[in-house]
């Protein structure tokens, strides 16, 4: 310990590692301190919790059609997580498990799409939309994503931990290739489900840019939506804004925290 | 009735062929080992009776049955696999009933059969835990125990027992052999183990690049090879072969030029042959000899191997009787009978 060489190193550690925490956690802090004051204190940037908070909920619970927009976002963000892990999960299963002349080729076109940037699909995704009458559905956001490049991506590489025996004793035991999948293969990959819930589950909650075109009516609207809505008024309420903003980040650290652990193996691949 | 036929089966992955055309007969209630080095074709052929490998062409009856398209689960067949594959979502008691479920059978049945094998197995204890919980050895019984639940007419083990260590597989060695006798079934069982090929078969399949080289029982192949392969392939410690030119009054072997080695079997004269003697096969009373100088000595107790050389480099692994004294550097004479050399022609078989 008496190197000072190394303890300067420790220093720099510590000083890098706080410089990092104070740059994840001060927003949220100022989220929360910004609810409880009022809008020109924040302004002024006023970093002690003040007195305002009931008055900032009471302005957006009236100024927001809460329950109506909460399912909405529940709802796309909900089915949508499901339908995707579904889909994309029974897509990376196949391309493991099954063998083909084309599979790699298959494979790595799906890859290259990843580059595609939404910014160029979004308009001919909008007139297919239009020409489905699917403009301002549930299902105008839901179906778009339920094919992901990347969670298919992400379940093929955790399906070769997957052990092939498994799905040959299934085979044995009598059972289709669907209950295999159901039966084996889902238990068998929950900590990879779970991981992929979080990822999909954050991105649709958090989806902005297609919602926005998609959804025209305030009812359809979701809080993501919502909440960016209330700072394009003249004079945004920020105190608001701030309650509002807690409401769209809290789903997302819940589920976070109660699948973390699970959401940790997966990411480190482990099928015991 | 349960017997297997197999007619001509091939199989290919591509332009690659890996069974290349196999004929066998199994009867009921045999038990038969494929035995072959890695990469021969034996867990192919045996997923192949299984159904997890489709067949590319020949038949395949199982009982009377062609089976060549029938599902895997409806063959009358139940598997063993080398890792064991059971679901670790579920307990022991869950693993083993799970084809039964799966069937529709009826609760109190399936509940019946768990105990059953649970029984036979000594697994009662357990039958709550998940795999994570079970060592290899109780994993391999539950492996075991999730086949005999389901009454197959044919068993199949695919290497069951290469992940254990020594000792239990010597202890599940014997434990299967029980079972055998217990469920009095077929059993078909691969390995690349001679050493479970002799203690377990009634019929050992020796493979090799997706051909069958011999069948037959233990002895008959211990005794009477029908190639170079086999000989080689069967037996610990291995057989020695030598290489010799045969001459009028008997063999000349490359390592041991002073000596004319009797023949056992008329060979013309001048003709290339390989010869093979067992390391048990010498003998300090036999009628022919090989001087040989002693390089390595391995005592086991029981006995003695001694590892010597002639002229040449190749070394000779020599069962001594169990001759204590022996010390590298000896000059040893190795005796033998010339009744127990087997000769082997150019082509790899046996000269008769």
């Amino acid at each position: 310990m008496s190197n000072p060489l190394a303890l300067l190193g420790r220093v720099a550690t510590y000083a890098l590692l706080i410089i990092a925490a104070f740059v994840s956690v001060f927003p949220f802090l100022w989220m929360l301190i910004g609810a409880t004051n009022y809008s020109a204190d924040i302004i002024k940037g006023k970093v002690t919790p003040g007195t305002a908070l009931l008055q900032n909920i009471s302005v957006f619970f009236n100024s927001v059609d809460m329950p109506r927009i909460l399912f909405n976002s529940f709802f796309i963000a909900g089915v949508g997580t499901a339908l995707t892990l579904l889909i994309s999960s029974l897509a990376g299963y196949g391309f493991e498990m099954f063998r083909s002349k084309f599979r790699e080729k298959v494979f790595g076109g799906l890859l290259l799409m990843l580059s595609i940037p939404f910014a160029a699909l979004m308009i001919p995704l909008f007139i297919m939309m239009a020409n489905f009458k699917m403009i301002n559905t549930y299902q105008a956001i839901i179906l778009p994503t339920v094919a992901s490049i990347f969670i298919i991506f992400y379940f093929r590489q955790a399906t070769k931990a997957f052990p092939h025996e498994l799905r040959d004793a299934a085979r044995i035991d009598g059972l289709k290739e669907w209950q295999i999948f159901l039966y084996v293969y889902m238990p068998v990959m929950r900590s990879t489900y779970a991981a992929a819930t979080i990822i999909v589950f954050m991105a649709n909650w958090n989806n902005y840019l297609w919602p926005l075109i998609v959804l025209q009516t305030n009812e359809m609207k979701t809080l993501t939506l919502v909440v960016a809505g209330l700072t394009s008024a003249y004079t945004p309420d920020f105190g608001v804004v701030m309650v509002g903003a807690i409401f769209a980040t809290l789903p997302t650290l819940v589920i976070f925290f109660l699948l973390q652990r699970r959401f940790v193996e997966g990411m480190l691949g482990a099928v015991k | 009735m349960s017997g297997l036929k197999l007619r001509n089966v091939k199989k290919s992955f591509g332009a690659v062929d890996v069974i290349k055309g196999v004929d066998l007969d199994i009867e009921d209630k045999q038990f038969v080992v494929f035995v072959g080095p890695s990469g021969c074709g034996k867990s192919t052929l045996l997923r192949m009776i299984a159904g997890l490998e489709q067949i590319s062409s020949g038949d395949l009856f199982i009982g009377d049955k062609r089976m060549n398209e029938v599902d895997p689960a409806h063959r009358g067949i139940a598997m063993v696999f080398q890792s064991y594959a059971l679901y670790p979502h579920m307990t022991v008691r869950e693993n083993m009933g799970f084809a039964l479920k799966f069937a529709g059978r009826p609760k109190e049945e399936i509940a019946k059969r768990v105990d059953e094998a649970a029984r036979i197995l000594e697994l009662g204890k357990l039958l709550d835990r998940r795999p994570g919980q079970l060592s290899g050895g109780q994993r391999q019984r539950v492996a075991i125990g999730r086949a005999i639940v389901r009454h197959p007419d044919v068993f199949l083990f695919d290497e069951p027992l290469s992940n254990l260590d020594a000792e239990l597989r010597v202890h599940m060695r014997i434990e299967i052999a029980r079972l055998h006798k217990e469920l009095n079934t077929t059993i078909i069982y691969v390995t690349h183990d001679q050493v479970e090929a002799m203690t377990l078969a009634d019929k050992i399949v020796v493979l090799r690049d997706g051909i069958i080289e011999q069948a037959g029982s233990p002895l008959e192949l211990y005794d009477d090879p029908d190639n170079l392969f086999v000989a080689g392939f069967i037996g610990s410690p291995k057989m020695n072969l030598l290489t010799g030119t045969a001459e009028a009054g008997g063999i000349r072997l490359a390592d041991f030029p002073e000596h004319l080695v009797p023949s056992p079997v008329a060979v013309p004269a001048g003709t290339a042959v390989t010869v093979g003697i067992r390391p048990e096969h010498f003998d300090p009373t036999g009628s022919a000899a090989l001087d040989t100088s002693v390089e390595i000595i391995e005592h086991l107790g029981g006995e003695t191997y001694a590892y010597a050389r002639g002229a040449g480099s190749n070394l000779l692994t020599i069962a001594t009787d169990n001759n204590r004294t022996l010390k590298t550097g000896d000059r040893y004479q190795a005796r033998f009978n010339p009744a127990s050399l087997l000769v082997f022609g150019k082509d790899g078989k046996r000269l008769r």
